[in-house]
């Protein structure tokens, strides 16, 4: 735990967060992709001095992924802790990214962890872990994704405090782009006027909303002497849209912040 | 051969007179895209639609030679109104085609900045210039090059006063902000192509008195009927019982022009020409209310009971958004079922039988997803967390237990319920080609949807909508979620015919409603349509819209996925707004549909 991330709070959420680690609750983070809940995360932990278990689910996850398994080498078997079961023993923050991601089945093994038993138990090896004090868990998912066929469960939704990330304001978020690429006022200013411009097309024409991620990377771009504009392309319109009609048409939103 | 001399001095003429560059041009359809885009981006109403203005007389002196022509009286103006961005069809103004296409995006800029009507023109112009310069500082240098190009176009020789309004404007476009007002003058001053104009242009009664604005109603009929908007005028209904009928048409320019206040009881209209329509000044409507109403007495009114399908129920009252007010109108519509009354059990018809099969050969193979089943007794490969698990129990000395040590590619049952709620409106009488109108298209769509479906095992329910007004809405029940899909839903499919109008709202809500009652975890809503929300009451326009989107957002908030399948092709123009940008699609080719929405259902829910 060297040095604490760089980290812009909303509003309270670092509050929350430690009063939700000290009484030992559950917390689901949700947000849209890009806003900073990973980022949130990994600051708190450094904060709280507390070692930290990143699990980026997929739809292949099992829950022995999770708990660990048993391996074979030379005749001998033994037991591998899986990252869940590594932050249950050692005490720190086990953090579940894009849970719903995860097959339903595989966030069943959550339950008695998230609930007051705190409890996780190993059926393999016939251990019942009881989770120390220091032991968190958090979940976060994106629920604006469009995956129709995905959504949390209702019952694994309500074990958790949540807590709900936006877009940060206009004025924060320039001193997040500050402060993530050490990019002039000015430049910043654009950047963040342009995102919501852009902002103001989820739905409509947009899928998703330009993430204050590539805002940093479009400042990271043109920190280090890239052309504005084209940076504008390659690090927000284009991951933004395919279709080329619809490019065209952020490019002339970008040409209008930049000229 | 007097017409030929006609229209070669009337070419020689116009083109002598004619200051435009018709080869640099670009015209709204080009950009119509990116204008819509850059409208929302900026800060414009999402619910509005970018339409080209017809154009208004602007009332300024022409030059000699314009005068000679007969041209130049009129402009098209942007301008601003409820419902649309109103934007010139097309751009020729400046020799080049970038300045063209700048000039577009300037006053999407423009209209898309909040600016106060009360302020005079000239001022609110400057205000919003200055806004849209400081928000956009990268518009600055297009906004010079446009003023650069445009100042040697304005007039040079004027008259006393008139020179002085001249000088007002150049100043204002020069230095934004600079001038305070227009200088009186006789004439008003040559139209600013960079400026927007007031709503609608120059005849500020027009609107005094104009509470809603009202479309035509789009009757029985998807041909293409040209995108624009005519200038209106609102005039008082005569309440003179005699006078005289208009029955000559050919002078029909004149007559339409001047309004005299004729009684013209409801009559049999042919579409007036829309040329005579586009030489007008303006239009003339009465609003009385009734235009549509009454003429649809005619051919709308509700079949008699005998004849008509069979009522099922009272009736469910359902709300309505307004979206002026912002409010939920409670009970405001009578949604009613009804089944069809003579509907005798048919197989499927034969000319669907063979694209039947190879839809059914390819849902039972393509739609529900394999996935990999871990620990089976049996399967393709290896399960290798099985195997080092039995490897270390059997090692470590635990009793084995008889597990599977294969992993198996299979299916993966579907917990899915869909509705497909169909637009059987009167629209969807129109010919889409020779030998088929719309409603046949959708039923053969409904028919081949039904036989995708019902080899998958997915649970499917159809319905069909139309409505004449709130009370009336008729939402007929063609198969429900428990029925199975048999030769007497065939029947019923066979018998579905177009009428009246679509409450597109009330059908929608109705639908989730049954939807939610699903078990399923995954619900989805389709729907099929073949144009906008409308009815004869105020539920046309956006009103119908707004309406549509908030029953689509409830839908959404009951877990449901609304889906839109159109063959409106004009349909990109309101969709995004009510479904989301992927939330819907246009079927080009009618024809296609029947094999294209089963097709789309499988990408849907894979």
């Amino acid at each position: 735990m060297s040095e604490l991330p760089f980290y812009q709070p909303h509003s309270n959420e670092i509050e929350l967060f430690e009063h939700a680690y000290r009484n030992r609750l559950p917390l689901l983070i949700k947000g849209p992709t890009g806003c900073g809940k990973t980022r949130f995360v990994s600051h708190m932990a450094a904060k709280l001095n507390l070692p930290l278990y990143t699990v980026a689910c997929h739809d292949d996850l099992t829950a022995s992924d999770l708990v660990g398994r048993h391996l074979i080498g030379d005749g001998v078997t033994y037991w591998n802790d899986g990252p869940l079961t590594r932050a249950v023993r050692e005490g720190g923050i086990c953090y579940l990214d894009e849970v719903v991601e995860a097959r339903k089945d595989t966030t069943v093994v959550l339950h008695p962890l998230s609930d007051d038993r705190r409890i996780l138990p190993i059926e393999r090896t016939g251990e019942i872990l009881k989770a120390p004090p220091e032991f968190m868990l958090i979940v976060s998912y994106n629920p604006g994704y469009q995956n129709f066929l995905k959504g949390m469960k209702p019952s694994t939704r309500q074990r958790f405090v949540s807590l709900r990330f936006d877009f940060p304001e206009s004025e924060l978020e320039q001193q997040i782009v500050i402060g993530e690429t050490g990019a002039d006022a000015m430049l910043a200013k654009r950047l963040v006027n342009l995102a919501n411009s852009l902002r103001a097309l989820k739905e409509h024409d947009l899928e998703e909303a330009a993430s204050t991620r590539l805002l940093v990377y479009v400042a990271t771009l043109i920190g280090s002497g890239f052309d504005p504009a084209e940076a504008c392309r390659a690090a927000l319109v284009e991951p933004l849209t395919d279709d080329e009609e619809t490019a065209e048409a952020l490019m002339e939103i970008v040409y209008a912040s930049f000229g | 051969m007097e017409e030929q001399v006609g229209a070669l001095w009337h070419k020689l003429i116009t083109g002598a007179a004619d200051k435009r560059y018709p080869r640099e041009a670009v015209s709204l359809e080009q950009i119509s895209k990116t204008a819509g885009i850059l409208f929302r981006a900026w800060g414009g109403d999402g619910g509005l639609a970018v339409k080209s203005a017809v154009a208004t007389q602007h009332g300024a002196k022409r030059s000699l030679l314009q005068r000679i022509a007969g041209s130049h009286l009129k402009t098209e103006l942007t301008w601003l109104d409820g419902e649309t961005l109103n934007l010139p069809a097309t751009i020729d103004l400046f020799p080049s085609k970038q300045l063209n296409r700048d000039l577009y995006l300037w006053l999407i800029a423009l209209s898309a900045t909040e600016s106060d009507p009360s302020l005079p023109w000239i001022v609110r112009n400057q205000r919003a210039t200055l806004e849209v310069l400081e928000r956009f500082p990268g518009l600055l240098g297009r906004y010079q090059r446009l003023v650069d190009a445009l100042l040697p176009m304005r007039p040079q020789r004027l008259a006393q006063g008139e020179r002085e309004q001249e000088a007002a404007i150049c100043a204002a476009l020069k230095f934004p902000g600079s001038v305070e007002s227009l200088p009186a003058a006789k004439r008003p001053p040559q139209p600013v192509y960079l400026w927007l104009h007031p709503n609608p242009p120059s005849s500020p009664a027009a609107s005094a008195n104009n509470k809603e604005p009202q479309n035509h109603e789009a009757g029985g009929d998807v041909k293409n009927i040209k995108d624009r908007r005519y200038q209106a005028e609102r005039v008082d209904m005569p309440q003179g019982k005699d006078g005289f009928m208009m029955m000559f048409r050919a002078e029909s320019i004149l007559s339409w022009a001047e309004y005299i206040k004729v009684n013209r009881p409801t009559e049999e209209d042919q579409p007036p020409d829309e040329g005579a329509a586009e030489d007008l000044d303006r239009m003339s409507v009465a609003q009385d209310g009734k235009t549509s109403a009454s003429r649809l007495k005619f051919d709308l009114d509700l079949p008699c009971e005998a004849s008509d399908d069979l009522p099922i129920g009272e009736g469910i009252l359902l709300p309505e958004w307004h979206y002026k007010k912002q409010l939920m109108q409670p009970a405001h519509c009578r949604v009613q079922p009804m089944l069809a009354r003579h509907a005798p059990a048919l197989p499927l018809p034969a000319h669907l039988s063979s694209t039947a099969r190879r839809l059914r050969g390819q849902f039972a193979a393509l739609t529900p997803s394999k996935v990999w089943f871990k620990a089976q007794f049996d399967g393709s490969e290896l399960d290798l967390d099985a195997c080092v698990q039995f490897s270390a129990d059997r090692i470590g000395g635990v009793q084995a237990r008889e597990q599977g040590l294969y992993k198996a590619h299979h299916y993966r049952d579907r917990d899915l319920a869909c509705l497909l709620l169909a637009d059987l409106s009167l629209s969807t009488d129109a010919h889409i080609s020779d030998n088929a109108r719309v409603i046949d298209v959708i039923r053969d769509t409904l028919f081949l949807f039904s036989e995708a479906l019902s080899a998958t095992g997915d649970r499917f329910a159809l319905y069909g909508f139309s409505s004449l007004k709130r009370e009336n809405i008729r939402f007929h029940i063609l198969k429900e979620f428990e029925r199975k899909y048999n030769d007497e839903v065939r029947g019923r499919i066979a018998a579905i015919k177009p009428g009246f109008y679509t409450r597109m709202g009330a059908a929608i809500r109705h639908a989730s409603q049954l939807l939610a009652k699903q078990p399923a975890t995954q619900k989805l809503l389709l729907i099929l349509t073949d144009g906008k929300p409308n009815d004869l009451d105020q539920y046309e326009g956006r009103y119908g819209v707004e309406d549509t989107r908030a029953a689509i957002h409830e839908a959404r908030q009951m877990g449901q996925r609304p889906f839109c399948v159109t063959i409106d092709d004009k349909g990109s123009s309101y969709l995004p707004h009510l479904f989301g940008v992927n939330g819907y699609v246009v079927i080009r080719k009618p024809s296609e549909l029947p094999r294209e929405l089963p097709l789309l259902y499988a990408q849907l829910t894979r």
